[in-house]
Formats: C-alpha cells, sequence, structure tokens
C-alpha cells in the first residue's frame, strides 16, 4: 500500500486548520454544506450527466474520455466525490482523498486548466440548482460562498497533487540523470573507468568526485581512468575538479589516468597555464588502458608472441 | 569594425555559463573559426562569464560576430556590478584567486584571445572584452 498523499505532504492537523481558515470554511459553512445534502441527492444523476456533457462537448477533454466503460466508471466516482462535497465534514480522510483524485488526474495526464475549468462547471450546475430552489437574499448568498469555498478548497488540494507529482517525476529524472552521469564501469582487476560526458559544473563535479571516490573503495581499485573526450569545454574549474578528484584518490591509494584529451583542449589547458603534471594522461582511452594494466602488473600481448 | 551579430545574455545563475559557451561555439563556427581557435574562445567565454557569475555576482555577456572587413571574429563582452578585482596586475599575472580556484580564469583568458581589455572600479564592478579573429586559411 502506497503511504498516504497527507503523509507524503505532510499535511496534518495543524495545516487543515489553518487552511479552512484561510478559504474561510468554518462551522456555518459546513453546516449549510450539510443541510443542502437532501437537495444534492435528488440532483446528483442529472448534476454529474450535464457535467460529463461538458467534457465530452470539449475536444480536448473528450480526448481523456475515449472509453465508455471508463467513462460509466469515473461517473460513479464523480457521484460519490459530489455528494462528499456535502458531508459537512472536512477531515484528513478528506482530504487525504481529494489528494488522490488530483494525482490520479496528474498520472492521466489532464492539464490543471482543464481540471480547474471544469471545476466552474461544476460550480455552474451547483449555482443553478441553489438558485432555482427558490431561496434568494442573503440565504441563498451565504449557501453560494460555502460551495464557493469548498470548491476552492477542492481545487487547492488537487493542485498540491499536481505539484507533488511534478515533483516527484522531476526527482526520479534528477536520479535517473545522476547515475548516467557518473558510471563507474570497472574495465578490470582493481582497473576502473569513468567516462565523462556532457557540461561538468560545480554539481556534477562532486557527483564524479564522489562516484569515483565509492567506485575506487567498493571495488579496492589501484587505477581509475577518467575519460573526457566527450566534455565539452575542459577550463580552470573542470581542470580543478580534475586536480581534487586526482587527490582525493591518491589518499585512498589509488593513481589517476586522464585520457580522451583532443589536441584542441592540450592546447587550451596549456594557454590556461594550468598544470596537470600530477596526473598521467594519454591521448587515447586504449593508452590509458594500457598503462592502467602496467600499474597494476598487468600487459597485453599478442597472442603468437604469447605462446 | 563591423557587426553582424550581437546578442545580449544574462548571467545570473551557473545554469547560464554553458549557455554563453554554446552560444559562443556557434558564433565561432559561424565566423569560420577552425577547432583550435574554437576551442580557445569558447574556452575564455567559460571562464569569464563564470568570473562574473563568482566574482561579480552575475551580470551579463555580449556575444557578437564581428568582420573588419578583411577577417571575420568574435567579441565577448562581459559586465558586472560586483565588488571590481582589487589588484587587477595581480589577477592578470596569474595563480592569484580570492575564491578557492585555481585563480587561472582572468591571466588563462587572456592568453586564449588576440585582444584583451579589462576595466574594473572598486566597488562598482569589472568590463572585460576580448576579441579573436578567425585565422586566414591556407
Amino acid at each position: 500500500m502506497d503511504p498516504s498523499l497527507t503523509e507524503v505532504l505532510q499535511f496534518d492537523e495543524h495545516q487543515l486548520r489553518t487552511r479552512l481558515a484561510f478559504f474561510r470554511i468554518g462551522e456555518e459553512e459546513l453546516d449549510r454544506l450539510a443541510a443542502m445534502r437532501p437537495l444534492m441527492e435528488e440532483a446528483t444523476a442529472q448534476i454529474v450527466s450535464l457535467f460529463y456533457e461538458h467534457l465530452l462537448s470539449q475536444p480536448e477533454t473528450r480526448d481523456f474520455l475515449d472509453d465508455p466503460v471508463l467513462v460509466d466508471r469515473l461517473q460513479a466516482k464523480q457521484t460519490a466525490y459530489f455528494l462528499q462535497l456535502f458531508e459537512g465534514r472536512v477531515d484528513l480522510a478528506y482530504v487525504e482523498n481529494r489528494f488522490r483524485v488530483g494525482a490520479a488526474h496528474e498520472r492521466l495526464g489532464v492539464p490543471p486548466r482543464w481540471y480547474i475549468g471544469a471545476f466552474d462547471r461544476y460550480l455552474g450546475l451547483v449555482r443553478e440548482r441553489l438558485i432555482g430552489r427558490g431561496v434568494a437574499g442573503a440565504e441563498l448568498v451565504a449557501d453560494l460562498a460555502a460551495v464557493e469555498r469548498i470548491m476552492h478548497f477542492d481545487a487547492a488540494l488537487a493542485i498540491d497533487a499536481y505539484v507533488a507529482g511534478h515533483l516527484a517525476t522531476h526527482a526520479r529524472n534528477q536520479a535517473a540523470l545522476r547515475e548516467l552521469a557518473s558510471p563507474v564501469i570497472r574495465v578490470h582487476d582493481r582497473v576502473l573507468l569513468l567516462p565523462l560526458v556532457g557540461t561538468i559544473d560545480s554539481f556534477r563535479a562532486q557527483q564524479v568526485m564522489e562516484s569515483a571516490l565509492l567506485g575506487v573503495s567498493e571495488e579496492q581499485a589501484r587505477v581509475l581512468i577518467l575519460d573526457i573526450a566527450g566534455v565539452a569545454v575542459v577550463d580552470t574549474q573542470v581542470a580543478d575538479h580534475l586536480l581534487k578528484t586526482t587527490a582525493a584518490l591518491r589518499l585512498l591509494g589509488a593513481k589517476t589516468i586522464l585520457t580522451g584529451i583532443s589536441p584542441q583542449v592540450a592546447r587550451t589547458i596549456v594557454e590556461l597555464g594550468v598544470d596537470l603534471k600530477t596526473l598521467h594522461t594519454r591521448n587515447k582511452l586504449s593508452d590509458g588502458l594500457e598503462l592502467a594494466l602496467s600499474l597494476v602488473g598487468r600487459e597485453i600481448t599478442d597472442k603468437e608472441r604469447g605462446s | 569594425m563591423t557587426v553582424l551579430v550581437s546578442e545580449r545574455l544574462t548571467i545570473a545563475v551557473e545554469g547560464d555559463v554553458p549557455v554563453v559557451r554554446r552560444r559562443a561555439r556557434e558564433l565561432a563556427q559561424a565566423a569560420h573559426f577552425d577547432a583550435f581557435a574554437s576551442a580557445a574562445i569558447t574556452t575564455a567565454a567559460s571562464e569569464l562569464s563564470r568570473n562574473a557569475l563568482v566574482h561579480g555576482g552575475g551580470g551579463y555577456a555580449v556575444v557578437e560576430h564581428v568582420s573588419d572587413g578583411l577577417r571575420e571574429g568574435l567579441r565577448l563582452v562581459f559586465v558586472d556590478e560586483g565588488p571590481g578585482i582589487l589588484d587587477i596586475d595581480r589577477a592578470l599575472r596569474g595563480g592569484y584567486s580570492t575564491g578557492r580556484s585555481l585563480g587561472l580564469g582572468l591571466s588563462g583568458s587572456r592568453r586564449l584571445v588576440d585582444e584583451f581589455h579589462v576595466e574594473t572600479s572598486l566597488g562598482k564592478g569589472t568590463r572585460v572584452e576580448v576579441v579573436k579573429w578567425a585565422r586566414f586559411r591556407r
């Protein structure tokens, strides 16, 4: 069972009270909503079907509702949802329910604008009912205010769920990117390879250093090859990071070999005045690999010569 | 000097540095820079925009594709309203840093370009202008 969204979003009793106060929903409003329930129970079927008529009349929302079986199921859910507005009780279970509805729409890819627009249609239908009831003046105004407030309260919860959904997606992508960004590959016993690609900003540089250190420690590696063939620009900041990573790896007893240095990068580094003497450097990855193997007491030989 | 393309780019966050760099690389290609000259100006763009961000608290860059009638080139201007550089001679000699970096950004960039002008005023900010020309193709 998934953790409740009220937990995930840290929505507690205190939050609930604050939120209700902000939307000016108090005992009076809740009592009014409860008092409307018999009228709304009578009207539910019609309101829900008019609501779906609206959704199906708009091409953008119709696209989400192309399956009649789905529409039947949603209408049933919608009825329950609608009547809950007139329970006269808003507690954490109510909030959890609203969060789940918002999250479900977010997962389906229904943009918040359609969601908000649909709310407005709902509000309009309820308003018509209340006006048609024959109660006028201050009573009507107060009833309408109560309905508007609870619906806006609901919409705010839905938006919270949307934002939380997006943030969770973003966090997942970031995590995936982090793994993609600095993969430490074991190429031989105690020899690791870390190919760097793209832009090395300070955040990436930290990741690289950390995964290099963890990799070397876990694999008991003696040599780490840093291949920078895919790095866009090697400026003093990147060079500084390479030097720091090398120094940190040396503390773990591992040597660093820098490979993939293009002629242009070589010249730029020299012009910049950066001193990379503390690193073993090689033009090609294959040369770096040979050097790495010799550092761990191995060598690559031709088959004929070796036999 | 004729300006063929001129663009102003904001430098406010670290992510703006690669944007300036990428634009410099694109214009270097448009100006027919060879791979070495392109790497040099792109690296200088990276150094100087980061300087404006880290030491100057942000500012902007003007990236221009220029021509003097004979050759095409790139002119890059970096402006910040930071504290200014206290000892500009020392900063230009290299190995001097107020941060925790190598301190080679300014001196290194100077060697990577053909023309280099820096104006700095304590408490008011720094303006660095560099030009690099495409070499004649043999």
